[in-house]
């Protein structure tokens, strides 16, 4: 029949699903590039010159030193003195570095400069020196931790860890800090309790998740400053503000909440400023303060991205004395994040962790010996080169590093090019040689300075250039091996699309050249799909049509469904006179049919929308399931008997439509109507979920399983061979018989209506068991939902066979799939919670204090419940309308209690329209 | 879509060969649609000076004056071109057009309603007026010509086969309001927070774009029949 056989067609097909799942898995190891990390953490080895040996043998007489022990020995070997004792690392999150040093050289904008005269006075001394320090992306919370104290950049996929957090396992300052005894307090964003348990002496997390409080996340940190300043128990000591990031998501860069939050900022430098300069005096060692940001903000408050605005970051280092630093024009004022975790290394004596990809701030050592800076940009190379020597295998400086000490010969320094390998090595010798030149006293006898100098050029050059090699391998992409990929999935997509077209040209030849519909190319319904399919695909690109893909779905299936009802109407002739031959009766029948089971789509269809309302926008809207548990669950257990018995009665009466009833049928009949009973049984007896399970009901749902389990795949496997037993009058059934015309191939035939009648056997108690197992494992409240899903599938199943071949398959298939999404989400399921949104942006430009309430001006009510926030808060948008003041009411929060009302955040455009909405919003609302 | 059309047209035509379809000639067309458009933009100038309200702040009300403004132009305009008008006189047209406000309002309510429309009783009269507007806008001309005729019903919205210049007016038209409505209801779940996202005002401007774009297009395609009329009887 066909130029090409079946076995190639097989062949081409399972090729092109091979290439398929090569290509989709070249490319997902493309775009998310692992790369070779060094394990373990830093010792004393990093201390020593890297061997020739690129697999550094770590010293395992660290591991089993006491923490005293092991800090003497990290000052004895490092040869480079802490600077200070004590470390008091504040986050605030999100903060650009423009609100407090400026842009190109500029002043911050004079409101930023009086928010903060504090911090403005200690940078204007040289107490304070300040970096815009670069984030790279993704700058979101986690990763950019991460980053700043293990100085290393994350791979994308740190980000689908954000929500998700794991303990960091890899070398990081913490684990340093926490290996030679000091103790550790955190109090701010619990993301860091999450990153580092069990590290912190005293902690106090707050949950970032709750963007629209700003003001009281930050007092849950405050609150314990004053204690924590007064104690000497700790070594470092963590403070994350997360208002300035919330007041961000609230109303942008330029809200107005951000001035007083930024005063609230420089009021927490100066106490703790205050106070290391209290704990000088009285000789209780030297605290340093570094007020960090995990990344900066777009002027809508957003970020995430890579733009200037949301990688401007700021690092302040706020030492006790304005001396400590010697403020000159020449150090850059733009450094990377990650350059924090090596400089607060080398400042406190630890080593550096060992995938560091950042440089040494030489500011900041400016108060060590020459040697000692020297030193400490010895051991930054070290650790980088070991770094390299990781990620570049043929990193081959081999017998350059076996030689010894270069001593008395006059230092030789080559022009470096060429590959990475030969270029890093060239410029790491450089720097090496003429450090060891210096340490021999070679040239210094010489020329002072300048060879000093020199040094120090040699090694920043080694290490800018190796840092930024190593932060573009971490975050570039194979960009070959994505169009590889990509490349291989085009292709499997054309040769399966090649095969569609392929077989779409053989089957009229032999099927269907009866109907002229078939000639005509493009219908209204099939240009639907393929546009709905297109719309679709187009609407992922922008994240609220992720968050409401339900009323997407429901908006396809509905419009899918229409233009099915249209095309039932084309064939629907009202005109009775016309004349009155049976098969336009018949006919008409079977277009009254469709039509009627299409309007049953429609309808369950909008019932099932309006189940349950979710995404984003309109989750407070009241729906039926809302409604339904507000009435009572009395209700519900109605409901859920009811539709349990409905799926029975109707699964039952579906499998009676097959002609033949044979023993067969009457065994899976029985073995249905049983499981219906148990679940049904299970239903009537467990009305109150309250009430723990005993081992009898136990018994029912195990006995519910095995009979489940045993009838499904059983017949599967028996039913077909048993059917053929008796079917001779199964050509009879009107459905089947149009094209049963030749007597030779009627043996032929009969075998694929047995075939096709054990399929519908199998497919019908396939879909009655699944709505039975969903019933019993989903919500309550969801009962109804999957009886109405079964009626949907039922009269689909009807409107499809009845018109015959009227749509093409592909199309039916479709609708099946809009269907079931449909059902999908009408479970409840969202992409997205409102709760799990915390970036949501609205303007906030009005702040007004009346007691926690604070007004804005845009299109929403904002209610939350409570300050307390690590029990699951509650969240409620209220959409205000204009007419109907009463409406804003708690609808649908029947399940919630307000203990209290702390923020309200509120939008109408005049500030008395709003009290008035909030006084018959709190008219209604009775508080315990 | 060109062969579907042509292909439309000569079955439609052999079909009809009892009665001659109404015709209408360009400049008739024009003045029909001009004054269709004018209607609206009457309505809309209205709504703005005299009662100083629009789409967007008063929903409701704005779409109950579109569809006053426009029923009665629409009603007397179309009864004109009625089918068989020596046996259907104009009043009798006009009350077909008046009976199929309150038909086309609720299929429209239903489809509505359907599609997504919220059903809370607040949304009530929005989806009203916003049904009662869709109806002049649709089913209004074609009861005032057509009738209570199944066939051509069924020929004209069901199979989007229009013959002759005079359904083409009513065809498109009501095709474009649809479709029009349909686009419009997609930027509703983005989260742009603007008041106009909401129910029925985005859907109301995506069906007056689309009936003006529709209004335009059927112009030409009146022109198009025209021209080949022309040529057929030279």
């Amino acid at each position: 029949m066909s130029s090409v056989s079946c076995t190639k067609l097989t062949l081409f097909t399972v090729a092109a699903v091979t290439i398929q799942f090569i290509g989709l898995s070249i490319f997902v190891f493309g775009f998310f590039p692992v790369k070779p990390l060094l394990t373990g953490h830093s010792g004393s080895e990093s201390f020593r010159r890297p061997t020739c040996d690129v697999r550094d043998v770590s010293n395992h007489s660290d591991a089993s030193l006491l923490p005293d022990s092991l800090r003497f020995l990290y000052q004895e070997v490092s040869e480079v003195p802490p600077l200070y004792d004590r470390l008091v690392l504040m986050v605030i999150d999100g903060l650009p570095a423009e609100f407090v040093l400026g842009k190109k050289g500029q002043p911050p904008s004079k409101v930023f400069m009086e928010a903060m005269p504090y911090t403005q006075s200690l940078l204007a001394n040289g107490t304070a020196v300040g970096y815009h320090a670069i984030a790279a992306a993704p700058t979101v919370t986690m990763p950019r931790l991460k980053a700043m104290v293990s100085g290393a950049i994350g791979g994308f996929l740190d980000v689908a860890f954000n929500f998700n957090t794991q303990a960091y396992l890899e070398d990081n300052l913490l684990a340093q800090f926490f290996k030679i005894g000091w103790k550790m307090v955190m109090h701010g964003d619990d993301t860091w309790l999450k990153l580092f348990p069990g590290l912190f002496e005293r902690h106090d997390g707050v949950t970032s998740f709750f963007v629209k409080d700003t003001v009281q996340v930050d007092q849950n940190v405050s609150r314990h400053l004053v204690d924590e300043l007064s104690r000497d128990d700790w070594n470092f000591l963590i403070l994350h503000y997360l208002g300035l990031d919330h007041v961000g998501h609230l109303g942008g860069r330029n809200s107005v909440l951000m001035a007083s939050k930024l005063v609230e900022m420089d009021e927490v430098v100066k106490t703790i400023h205050i106070n290391t300069l209290q704990n000088l005096e009285n000789d209780q060692g030297k605290t340093l303060l570094v007020v960090v940001s995990d990344h900066g903000m777009t002027e809508n408050g957003n970020h995430g991205g890579s733009s200037y605005e949301e990688t401007d970051s700021i690092a302040l280092f706020i030492g006790p004395k304005p001396h400590t630093f010697h403020h000159s024009s020449s150090n850059p004022d733009t450094i990377f994040q990650v350059d924090i975790a090596p400089t607060l290394a080398l400042l406190f004596g630890v080593p550096i962790p060992k995938n560091n990809i950042g440089v040494l701030i030489s500011q900041m050592v400016d108060s060590l010996t020459d040697d000692q800076k020297l030193r400490a940009l010895q051991l930054n190379s070290w650790q980088l080169f070991r770094l390299l020597q990781a990620q570049l295998p043929g990193l081959s400086c081999r017998n350059l590093l076996c030689d010894t000490f270069i001593t008395n010969i006059e230092p030789t320094i080559s022009e470096c090019k060429g590959r990475e390998e030969k270029l890093f090595c060239c410029l790491y010798v450089n720097a090496a040689t003429l450090h060891d030149a210096w340490k021999a006293k070679v040239f210094s006898r010489f020329n002072g300075t300048e060879g000093y100098n020199s040094i120090l050029a040699a090694y920043h050059e080694f290490l800018s250039s190796a840092s930024e090699w190593l932060s573009h391998k971490a975050t570039d992409k194979p960009v070959n091996l994505l169009v590889l990929g990509v490349a291989a999935l085009i292709i499997s997509c054309l040769i399966l699309l090649g095969l569609v077209f392929f077989i779409h040209k053989e089957i009229p030849s032999w099927e269907t050249q009866d109907h002229e519909n078939y000639m005509t190319p493009w219908k209204f319904d099939e240009v639907f799909v393929l546009f709905g399919i297109l719309t679709l695909v187009i609407s992922m690109g922008s994240s609220s049509m992720i968050e409401e893909e339900h009323y997407i779905w429901n908006f396809l299936t509905s419009t899918i469904n229409f233009l099915f009802f249209r095309k039932a109407i084309q064939s629907l002739d009202l005109n009775k006179a016309h004349d009155i031959l049976s098969s336009t009766e018949e006919k008409r029948n079977i277009s009254g049919c469709q039509i009627s089971s299409l309007f049953l789509i429609l309808f369950t269809g909008r019932i099932l929308g309006g189940w349950h309302q979710g995404g984003v926008n309109w989750t407070n809207l009241p729906d039926i399931a809302k409604w339904l548990e507000q009435a009572g669950n009395q209700y519900i257990n109605l409901i859920q008997i009811a539709s349990c018995a409905m799926v029975i009665i109707l699964g039952i009466s579906i499998l009676y439509l097959v002609q033949s009833k044979t023993k067969v049928v009457t065994v899976i009949w029985f073995s249905l109507l049983m499981s219906g009973l148990l679940v049904l049984q299970h239903f009537v007896k467990h009305q109150d979920m309250s009430i723990p399970y005993n081992n009898d009901e136990n018994l029912s749902i195990q006995v519910f399983y095995a009979v489940l389990g045993i009838t499904t795949v059983a017949v599967v496997l028996i039913l077909p061979w048993i059917m053929p037993m008796q079917t001779p009058e199964i050509c009879s059934r009107k459905n089947i018989c149009m094209s049963a015309s030749v007597p030779v191939e009627v043996q032929n035939m009969t075998r694929i209506f047995v075939l096709k009648d054990s399929l519908y056997i199998v497919g019908c108690l396939y879909i009655t068991f699944w709505c039975l197992l969903q019933l019993l494992l989903q919500q309550s409240i969801n009962a109804m939902p999957v009886l109405l899903l079964f009626i949907q599938f039922l009269a689909s199943m009807l409107t499809f066979s009845s018109s015959g071949s009227c749509h093409k398959q592909w199309v039916e298939i479709t609708a099946l799939y809009y269907l079931g999404m449909a059902g999908h989400f009408a479970l409840g399921n969202r992409n997205f919670k409102s709760l799990n949104l915390p970036f949501r942006s609205s303007n906030v430009h009005h702040y007004l204090c009346i007691p926690d309430v604070i007004l804005s001006e845009s299109g929403a009510v904002h209610l939350c419940q409570g300050h307390d926030l690590s029990t699951g808060y509650q969240e409620r948008k209220l959409r205000r309308n204009s007419q109907d003041p009463s409406w804003i009411s708690l609808l649908g929060t029947a399940d919630h209690k307000f203990c209290s009302l702390d923020c309200v955040h509120n939008c109408p455009a005049v500030d008395e329209e709003s009290l008035v909405y909030l006084e018959c919003f709190f008219s209604q609302v009775s508080f315990p | 879509m060109d062969r579907r059309k042509s292909s439309g047209k000569t079955t439609a035509s052999r079909a009809s060969t009892v009665e001659a379809p109404p015709s209408i000639s360009v400049s008739e067309a024009f003045i029909v649609n001009a004054l269709c458009v004018l209607g609206l933009a009457f309505a809309f100038w209205a709504a703005n000076t005299v009662f100083s309200i629009d789409l967007v702040s008063h929903p409701s009300l704005t779409l109950f004056l579109i569809s006053i403004a426009e029923l009665p132009i629409v009603i007397l305009l179309y009864s004109r071109y009625r089918q068989n008008p020596r046996q259907c006189s104009y009043l009798r047209a006009v009350g077909r057009g008046v009976l199929g406000v309150p038909v086309g309002a609720l299929l429209n309510f239903l489809g509505a309603i359907a599609l997504g429309a919220p059903v809370k009783f607040q949304y009530l009269p929005k989806t009203i007026n916003w049904a009662l507007m869709m109806s002049v806008f649709t089913t209004v001309p074609a009861s005032c010509v057509l009738g209570s005729s199944w066939a051509e019903w069924r020929r004209i919205f069901a199979q989007t086969k229009p013959n002759g210049s005079i359904e083409y007016l009513i065809c498109l038209p009501a095709h474009g309001a649809v479709i029009g409505a349909w686009f419009g209801a997609w930027p509703m779940p983005l989260d742009w927070e603007r008041p106009w996202q909401e129910w029925p005002i985005s859907v109301s401007y995506g069906t007056i774009v689309g009936y003006l774009v529709a209004l335009v297009a059927s112009l030409g395609f009146v022109l198009a029949c025209f021209r080949s009329l022309h040529i057929k009887s030279e």
